[in-house]
């Protein structure tokens, strides 16, 4: 009996997500700093992540960017080449960075 | 650190919890940054929270929501790793599949999960390894977070176990793979694929597809998600599709490279001297975080404030919290709510003290677990690369007037 209870409640229960349609995640300006390289890192960073993943990292050095840029090729597997990378690194370095090489 | 300076540091720039300019001087790890304003976008199903990225959504929890032992789902936090989330998934034709070394491959509906299986609950904090990220000094690597990557919840499912002895574990089955439904921009991105070895999986170790009573919302895990009760929530994959047994380990970069802290026993290293070995984060250590009343505050001098927060660890169990009105001097205990949640949930506290003098006060709470496992202060929490397992005593300064 008490099982039949249970099930009873069950079916009675929602099984469909509270929202029916697709969800949309909204789009978000983020206010990343414009200079020399800013094309590159659009061309080459946007396609995986937002700027936002970008500012919120905080200052760090250029070891650190070069780091991160070298972590997406190699791990993530971003088709960016050599030349693409030092751009993206001495702006991320010149705009987010801490003054410090290492 | 002093006050004005994690002001300071919780500026605010168009909506984005950007990090301010001020680096910390000397390396000693200090409060998180803290303050930082909710932002004027409210995600789907979700109130308006603090937000880092839109794509992979991250959005923090603030403060003021940690008087409770159970987060809302709308104010709970959200940390994707994939730029690509479906944002539709039908429940009628869903599946889990289980698959590798099986007697009987699976796949379950929805519908049979909620139906041929005991439905079990468990209630349980969920934390990001990063939480309090931006308490490091120098700044380590990864989002900046304050102290609210992190919620409790009471999650229903079915347990992972009934679910393995239903397909039949074969006998030279060891490590258990879970995968989730997210998708990276280029093909040849690694999945974001999880690897729990069969001694790790108890039967607290759930399946879930509902939180705090209502379906998973969407942006954290609908419509089923791993619930690993005690360890950081980097496993706890969700939206999860697929799992798969193995009797090898798999090498992964979820697994291997990202999640992971110095295999040493304080669990520390330096910049200049990274350590050789890592360990990955798993087991959370115990904290506590003040809900009320917030940093900058106004409170009334000789009217009676109750402080309140919530403490948890891996599942130990939280002992007592202190709370020190004299900058770590002394300590007088907090009193605790009754436990009935359980040992893997917010253990909420209470506090009541009358201000008797004008300016600023500051408050600091101090968790304690059931085998004596203490809170260090803020200052003695060693540097670790990735800036994970940050513990220190919380400290929210008020104005008495």
């Amino acid at each position: 009996m008490k099982k039949m209870i249970l099930i009873t409640v069950l079916l009675a229960s929602s099984l469909f997500a509270q929202v029916k349609e697709n969800i949309e995640v909204p789009y978000v300006a983020f206010p990343i700093k414009m200079g020399k390289g800013f094309d590159a890192v659009q061309a080459n960073c946007l396609m995986c992540h937002s700027f936002g993943y970008i500012i919120n990292q905080g200052r760090q050095s250029r070891q650190f960017w070069r780091g991160k840029v070298d972590k997406m090729i190699k791990h993530f597997k971003a088709p960016i080449d050599e030349k693409s990378a030092k751009i993206v690194t001495d702006y991320l370095f010149e705009h987010y960075g801490n003054n410090k090489e290492k | 650190m002093e006050r004005r300076d994690f002001f300071k540091k919780a500026a605010v720039v168009a909506g984005a919890a950007a990090v301010g300019s001020s680096t910390a001087e000397a390396n000693l790890t200090h409060q998180p940054i803290d303050n930082r304003k909710v932002s004027t976008v409210a995600f789907p199903e979700k109130r308006p929270l603090i937000m880092y990225s839109d794509r992979p959504p991250l959005l923090e929890t603030p403060r003021e929501v940690f008087t409770s032992a159970l987060t809302p789902n709308d104010q709970f936090f959200v940390r994707w790793h994939m730029p690509d989330i479906p944002t539709h998934i039908d429940p009628d034709t869903f599946t889990i599949s289980v698959n590798g070394l099986v007697e009987k491959e699976l796949k379950i509906s929805l519908n049979e999960l909620k139906t041929k299986f005991e439905q079990v609950e468990v209630t349980a904090v969920l934390q990001c390894g990063g939480n309090s990220r931006s308490a490091f000094t120098p700044i380590a690597g990864g989002i900046q977070w304050g102290s609210g990557a992190m919620g409790c919840a009471t999650w229903k499912g079915v347990r992972l176990s009934d679910i393995l002895d239903h397909a039949g574990l074969k006998r030279d089955a060891e490590w258990i793979g879970f995968n989730g439904s997210e998708k990276a921009a280029y093909y040849e991105t690694p999945n974001f694929v999880r690897e729990l070895h069969l001694d790790e999986l108890d039967d607290h170790v759930i399946l879930a597809y509902e939180m705090n009573g209502e379906d998973l919302p969407y942006l954290n895990g609908y419509p089923l998600r791993l619930i690993i009760p005690g360890t950081y929530s980097d496993s706890w994959v969700k939206m999860l599709s697929n799992i798969t047994v193995t009797n090898k380990y798999k090498h992964l970069f979820f697994m291997d490279v990202a999640y992971r802290v110095p295999d040493n026993k304080c669990e520390c290293e330096t910049p200049q001297k990274k350590a050789p070995k890592t360990k990955p984060i798993r087991k959370m250590n115990v904290k506590s975080v003040i809900g009320y009343p917030t940093n900058g505050a106004k409170i009334n001098n000789k009217s009676a404030v109750v402080v309140r927060g919530v403490a948890w660890d891996d599942g130990h169990g939280i002992q007592d919290v202190m709370i020190s009105l004299d900058g770590g001097k002394t300590w007088d205990k907090a009193l605790l709510d009754d436990g009935k949640l359980g040992r893997y949930a917010y253990r909420t506290f209470r506090y009541t003290f009358k201000p008797l003098e004008f300016g600023e006060k500051t408050i600091m709470a101090k968790a304690i677990n059931k085998i004596g496992q203490e809170q260090p202060f803020d200052k003695e929490i060693k540097w670790n690369h990735g800036g994970y397992k940050y513990n220190g005593i919380d400290k929210v300064t008020v104005e008495v007037v």
